[in-house]
């Protein structure tokens, strides 16, 4: 590309008086054509184009470094968040797991606590049961004894009735053959003596059941330590 | 010096990289520079029907991120579907081995790794590059 001289003097006075000069792969088209002048300003274009881009290289090379080392840090954050989440997802579902959990153990002391409870309604309702079956095993038994005693002393008085039928009998009888006798004049030295042998056997036979009776009443009474 | 190149990379950064890179090593004057694939794949269907403007070498990014497609399916469209007149490789900062055997197989020329030290690769890839105009350099690797 060949430039008319014209242009050339204004592109050289306006590098020299405001330093604009031409920039980009233009200045390697352009034909100086034997111009020294104006090969000179294309060569300082040149230089100055190759300065500013070797200097906006530098400058991208550091943008892309400075680039790549945030996508890295973003990519490591990203990965530290997701696992973040992970974690936290994980502490969720421990916390639900553990809260399902602690419902059902809740349900299970209920149940424990409502077991219990029906245990020891259970519990009091036999002890009433072996209280109520003691009672009326003492109840029986004292009515046994009472049939017992009752028996004992209804089988007592009879003989003591008979036996002291029996020794009223005889004495009357006796003593009414003792006074039959003396009335009508007969011999009662024996039956005298017969009669008050007889007596003093009833009376002393008497007084030993009378005794013996008493005895046993004493000895078959549940107060008998009282008395 | 290369006539024009087409740089297709979704990194913008990389854009301004690539564009200094090549001025300052002087590759070419005539850069152009997309952010996905689809784009390329439209702008070589019209290049099909009318070859002006076409690059002369295109470089492709591995992973186009928010294309329809990655950058070896790109070179295999370009040289297959388009019709294989351009020198074309992969620009990546990947380094697989397998990356590489397949993008071969999809037509591409050379495999330049990506790193803050992009220029000595692209002088080395300046230098052989009539190589790959001529299709008698075999595929390289820029480490």
């Amino acid at each position: 590309m060949v430039i008319d001289k014209n242009t050339k003097k204004e592109l050289i006075e306006l590098f020299k008086t405001k330093n604009i000069g031409l920039e980009g792969n233009i200045v390697k088209l352009i034909n100086a054509d034997g111009d020294e002048e104006f090969a000179a300003y294309l060569k300082q274009c040149s230089e100055k184009d190759v300065a500013t881009r070797r200097k906006r290289l530098e400058m991208t090379k550091q943008v892309q470094t400075q680039n790549a080392e945030l996508t890295k840090l973003n990519g490591e954050n990203q990965r530290m968040m997701e696992e973040l989440q992970e974690t936290l997802s994980n502490v969720e579902n421990a916390k639900l797991t553990f809260e399902a959990q602690n419902i059902e153990l809740n349900e299970w002391k209920q149940e424990n606590i409502r077991l219990t409870d029906k245990l020891q309604d259970e519990m009091l309702k036999s002890e009433q049961a072996r209280l109520a079956a003691e009672n009326a095993k003492n109840e029986a038994e004292n009515n046994l004894d009472m049939i017992q005693k009752k028996t004992q002393f209804e089988l007592i008085n009879n003989i003591v009735r008979v036996a002291l039928y029996v020794i009223i009998g005889v004495g009357c009888i006796t003593t009414g053959i003792y006074v039959y006798s003396m009335t009508i004049g007969m011999d009662t030295d024996i039956i005298g003596s017969t009669w008050s042998n007889m007596f003093g056997i009833l009376l002393t036979n008497s007084f030993s059941i009378v005794g013996t009776i008493l005895g046993v009443k004493y000895g078959t009474s549940p107060n008998k330590e009282e008395k | 010096m290369i006539d024009s190149i087409l740089l297709v990379d979704d990194e913008d950064l990389f854009h301004l990289v690539f564009e200094d890179s090549c001025s300052l090593l002087d590759i070419t004057l005539s850069l152009k520079s997309l952010n996905s694939a689809d784009e390329a794949v439209k702008l070589f269907a019209d290049w099909q029907k009318d070859p002006t403007n076409r690059p002369e070498c295109v470089f492709v990014d591995l992973n186009i991120i928010g294309s329809s497609f990655d950058g070896i399916e790109l070179i295999r469209k370009i040289n297959f579907e388009y019709g294989n007149h351009v020198v074309i490789g992969i620009i990546s900062s990947s380094n697989e081995p397998d990356e590489q055997a397949k993008a071969v197989q999809a037509g591409a020329q050379f495999w330049i790794i990506k790193s803050d030290e992009i220029e000595p690769r692209l002088e080395e890839f300046k230098k052989d590059y009539e190589g790959f105009k001529n299709r008698t350099q075999p595929f390289k690797v820029y480490k």
